[in-house]
């Protein structure tokens, strides 16, 4: 899944003829000005201005403020743009209308293995956890689309009166448009109230769409946002950038904190490597893996991303038995990752764990082997170790 | 028995490059179970019309490539599988036009990234059509002793240690590639090995999920147990737990689940496949899963590592029980050997070819090409030029800087002489003529001769000639005009004394400035001292200056034309 920030996403809906609240995203308290000379609403409206960004509890945090005048929102914009979160800088702040209502309803459509659910509420906002059980769906099957017929004896169902079942229809119909040709997986409205001239706007929204399918939309013009409620690091980007351009994988992700580096082979087995650690009572320092027979430079670069997190104290090397990834050569670029970052005075009380079969496996491992020649700390076991074995050797070497 | 893929099965592969690759992986296996070929056709439009080769064992099988699937199933009515490895862009419709063939009954997709979109439409339509498709995402199908399909299994030596060449009485299905094979390896250690295992790919909507394949397990008698890697996300392993405890089964059924460290992890942080995306609590979760398939009646090691032991224990009790037979072991005697390629065995030393013709000026064994004993690279990082790999690969010789300036000078005034020599207007004339490149500058080249740029070889040969003769210049003189005629590099049409040669002067006086011995240009000049006082146009050319000169720095007089042809080469590429 592929999370989508507000700003894009409301552009979505917009495209697809739903109603959203006048917004803007700026960078800088100039462009608001610019834009507030353009944009009458900004002068005469209430305001409300949020951090956009990937991060979770922003209400918590400070970074929404609400009901403001121009003034205010350039004193938010001020004082949100260039506030740190650990590494991060927010650079982007979305200044939205307010609108006032009375009401609100809940509206989703989610991907299926079958097709799609289509949910709807007459209720909204927070109450929607409470009462998940109250909301009504309707699924429709891969290949077709759900007639208004059939969304507004939905509506009925969740409790909408005459007037606005049919309306709330027709909102659900494009919604559903907008999953369909967008290659969404899932798109929720909450809340979807109603304006002062009784039309339906989409007030706040999740929108999370298939990153596979961006080579049928170039009009996607945004980035994913991370989706664990903070951006991605440079080092996550910069292993990103290497993952889109080469054959195979390379993945990347921090967790401060862990004294475990992860740096598995496979996205089945590195999980398994992940819960071994977590089993034993230790604490990740971070997801990794590499699979699909990728080059070596791009296993070396990943290597050097691991071996130079902060505070580590062992780096697991595991794998389970490759169909066709080069044993030899992916492991001649974690070696040459491991030799860099020594070079810069890393790895020095860190033991290395290294468990793997596959092509090429004798090789590859020997090379392993050969590296307590030059001072590593480092244990090789072949295909006879069970694959997480070497997590507990690790781990249970520490009690 | 097996499930899905058998001995009857035969392959089409939709696909370029990683097909191909597939495609040897599976001779391999057919080779060691000493069966046919699996795969019949490749269906790639690109290259339709061409053959791919494929080594079986020592020999080469070559498989044709179709540009439908429609013509492969025509040209070889037994195929009955498709494998993709079209690019997501493409897959769909490749997958589609697969399953709508009437004689191909599965379609496995290893293409990774596929939308889910298209995978869900795929899934739909194979149901409909009451046909598998399997993946997308997926390492393949492995049916022990029977049938291959994709690079599932890995080396051919691991074919061996996994006992893949013969059955065994345990079923697979797992999302990972790697982890699939690691199970296959383990069922070949802890207990008899394999009878089908399947990689269902690891994206969010699998197209053939566990269930539909523990169904087939159950109605396979050689499957006794079956085996699943489940991962937290979806609810696939939440339905295998419903269909295994609905009743009672005749497989035993064994699982293990991933992502427990989710429940430890910040909020919405999800790793490994695309499918393994869903919450910490409830359907989704490791725990969850895992709970469910216990309740099932399934056995649910703890951790991946005491899933071993677990099939070890399965196998005994089923041993015990004579619901399985010792499996009849083969020996690796028996089993044929996968031959090595000649490079491998040049490498190790343990054959020795007699080569059709060996060069001594550059060698293309290792990693880049060695000229003369100097490594490409090498030159280029220590400053050497391109006069000086000329020289290395013509006479063997690594020339000075000072040598090598000369020769850059030479090239540098020969390079071109407008359009209305013979060789140029050859070339023009091709290229008008819309002839290619290489044939239009070809035309040129082979107007060299007496008249266009020959004179440089014909002069050195006479010049090298006097001097080796020990003749003075009269004699030399004398014995041209007796039984040669008029002297090579001497005289021009247009030059003369009074009107000197511009190119010869800057050569003749960069030469001279070196301060080293010059005899063939001195004898040269001497021999134009007398010709030039009998007729003023008699001077020194610049085809005999060039001949003297490099006759001077040691070149042989083969070697002369060589360096006409390659500096008027550039010109004749320019016209």
């Amino acid at each position: 899944m592929a999370k989508v920030l507000e700003g894009p996403g409301m552009a979505l809906l917009t495209k697809w003829g739903m109603k959203v609240p006048n917004h803007v995203v700026v960078t800088s308290v100039e462009q608001l000005y610019h834009l507030a000379s353009a944009n009458a609403w900004l002068n005469g409206k209430r305001l409300v201005a949020k951090a956009h960004e990937a991060i979770g509890s922003r209400f918590k945090l400070g970074l929404v403020k609400v009901d403001l005048d121009l003034k205010g929102a350039e004193k938010a914009v001020k004082e949100i743009l260039g506030h740190k979160l650990g590494t991060m800088t927010i650079s982007q702040v979305i200044i939205s209308e307010m609108i006032h209502h009375d009401v609100e309803y809940y509206l989703a459509v989610k991907s299926t293995r079958e097709g799609a659910d289509v949910l709807m509420a007459n209720f909204g906002g927070i109450d929607v956890e409470s009462r998940w059980n109250d909301i009504t769906r309707i699924f429709v099957e891969i290949g077709k689309s759900p007639s208004v017929e059939e969304l507004e004896e939905l509506a009925r169902t969740a409790g909408f009166k005459a007037d606005m079942a049919g309306q709330v229809a027709q909102f659900a119909r494009k919604l559903y448009e907008c999953y369909d040709r967008e290659d969404g997986q899932y798109l929720e409205i909450n809340p979807l109230s109603v304006t002062e001239d009784g039309e339906l706007i989409a007030l706040d929204m999740v929108t999370m769409l298939d990153a596979d399918a961006r080579f049928r939309h170039p009009d996607w013009n945004f980035t994913f946002a991370s989706e664990f409620g903070r951006p991605y690091t440079e080092d996550e980007q910069e292993i990103m950038e290497i993952d889109s351009r080469i054959k195979g994988s390379v993945k990347f992700i921090e967790i401060p904190g862990g004294s475990i580096a992860l740096l598995p082979a496979g996205g089945g087995a590195s999980v398994y490597y992940a819960d071994a650690i977590v089993a034993q009572g230790g604490k990740i320092a971070n997801y990794a893996e590499y699979s699909g027979d990728p080059p070596d430079w791009a296993v070396e670069a990943l290597t050097e991303r691991v071996c130079s997190l902060p505070d580590i104290k062992h780096v697991i090397v595991g794998g389970a038995i490759a169909n066709f990834t080069n044993v030899k050569k992916t492991f001649a670029g974690i070696i040459a990752g491991f030799r860099n970052v020594r070079a810069k005075g890393k790895l020095k009380d860190v033991h290395i764990w290294v468990r793997r079969g596959g092509p090429y496996e004798k090789e590859g491992l020997a090379a392993m082997r050969a590296l307590e020649q030059e001072g590593f700390k480092i244990h090789v076991y072949d295909r006879h170790t069970p694959l997480t074995d070497v997590v507990d050797y690790a781990l249970q070497g520490e009690k | 028995m097996s499930i899905v893929a058998d001995e009857n099965t035969r392959v089409v592969i939709q696909g370029g490059p990683a097909g191909v690759n597939a495609a040897r992986r599976m001779a391999e296996f057919s080779y060691l179970i000493k069966k046919p070929f699996n795969v019949r056709a490749f269906v790639f439009p690109p290259d339709a019309g061409k053959t791919v080769d494929v080594p079986f064992g020592s020999e080469t099988l070559v498989v044709p490539i179709f540009a439908t699937i429609q013509e492969a199933t025509k040209a070889y009515p037994d195929i009955n599988a498709s494998l993709v490895y079209i690019a997501p862009n493409r897959a769909l419709e490749s997958a589609m036009e697969a399953l709508k063939s009437d004689k191909i009954n599965l379609v496995s997709m290893i293409t990774e990234g596929v939308t889910e979109k298209d995978a869900k439409i795929l899934a739909h339509e194979a149901k409909r059509m009451g046909k598998v498709y399997n993946g997308p995402s997926s390492i393949g199908i492995f049916s022990a002793g029977k049938c291959r399909l994709g690079v599932v299994g890995g080396s051919y030596e691991n074919l061996i240690l996994s006992k893949l060449y013969r059955p065994g009485s345990f079923g697979v299905i797992t999302k990972s590639g790697g982890l699939l094979n690691e199970i296959i390896w383990i069922c070949s250690q802890f207990a008899d090995g394999v009878t089908t295992a399947v990689g269902i790919g690891g994206d969010a909507y699998p197209g053939t999920d566990y269930v539909s394949y523990l169904e087939m397990f159950e109605n396979d008698p050689e499957t006794k147990a079956a085996v699943i890697v489940g991962e937290m996300g979806g609810n696939l392993e939440e339905r295998a737990a419903e269909w295994y405890g609905a009743r009672k089964r005749r497989i035993k059924l064994l699982a293990v689940v991933s992502g427990f460290c989710q429940e430890v992890l910040p909020k919405g942080m999800k790793f490994g496949h695309a499918g393994a995306k869903e919450g910490t609590r409830g359907e989704g979760s490791a725990r969850n899963k895992s709970e469910s398939l216990k309740k099932a009646g399934a056995i649910v090691p703890q951790t991946f590592g005491a899933l071993g032991p677990a099939i070890k224990q399965t196998y005994e009790e089923l041993l015990a029980k004579g619901v399985i037979k010792p499996a009849k072991e083969i020996s690796a005697e028996q089993l044929p050997k996968w031959p090595k390629s000649i490079d491998e065995a040049i490498k190790n030393g343990e054959v020795m070819v007699q080569p059709l013709f060996k060069s001594t000026i550059c060698d293309d064994r290792g990693d880049e090409p060695v000229y003369g004993g100097y490594a490409a690279s090498d030159l280029i990082n220590k400053g050497y030029d391109i006069p000086h790999v000329i020289a290395m690969l013509w006479t063997k010789r690594l020339i000075s800087d000072q040598e090598a300036e000369l020769i850059k000078r030479i090239i540098m005034l020969s390079a071109d002489h407008g359009p209305c020599v013979s060789g140029a207007l050859a070339t023009i004339l091709a290229a008008c003529a819309d002839i290619p490149m290489a044939q239009a500058v070809a035309s040129g080249i082979t107007m060299i001769g007496p008249r266009f740029g020959g004179a440089v070889t014909d002069a050195g040969r006479w010049f090298k000639f006097a001097l080796e003769s020990n003749m003075s210049v009269e004699e030399f003189l004398a014995y041209m005009k007796t039984n040669v005629g008029p002297v090579p590099g001497i005289g021009h049409r247009v030059k003369s004394i009074h009107n000197p040669d511009k190119r010869v002067k800057e050569l003749v006086g960069f030469a001279k400035s070196l301060g080293r011995p010059l005899p063939h240009l001195e004898f040269a000049l001497e021999v134009e001292k007398i010709t030039t006082a009998k007729k003023e146009n008699l001077i020194l050319n610049v085809d005999g200056t060039i001949a003297v000169i490099l006759l001077d720095l040691g070149f042989p007089v083969e070697s002369l034309n060589g360096f006409f042809i390659l500096a008027r080469t550039i010109g004749l590429i320019g016209h």
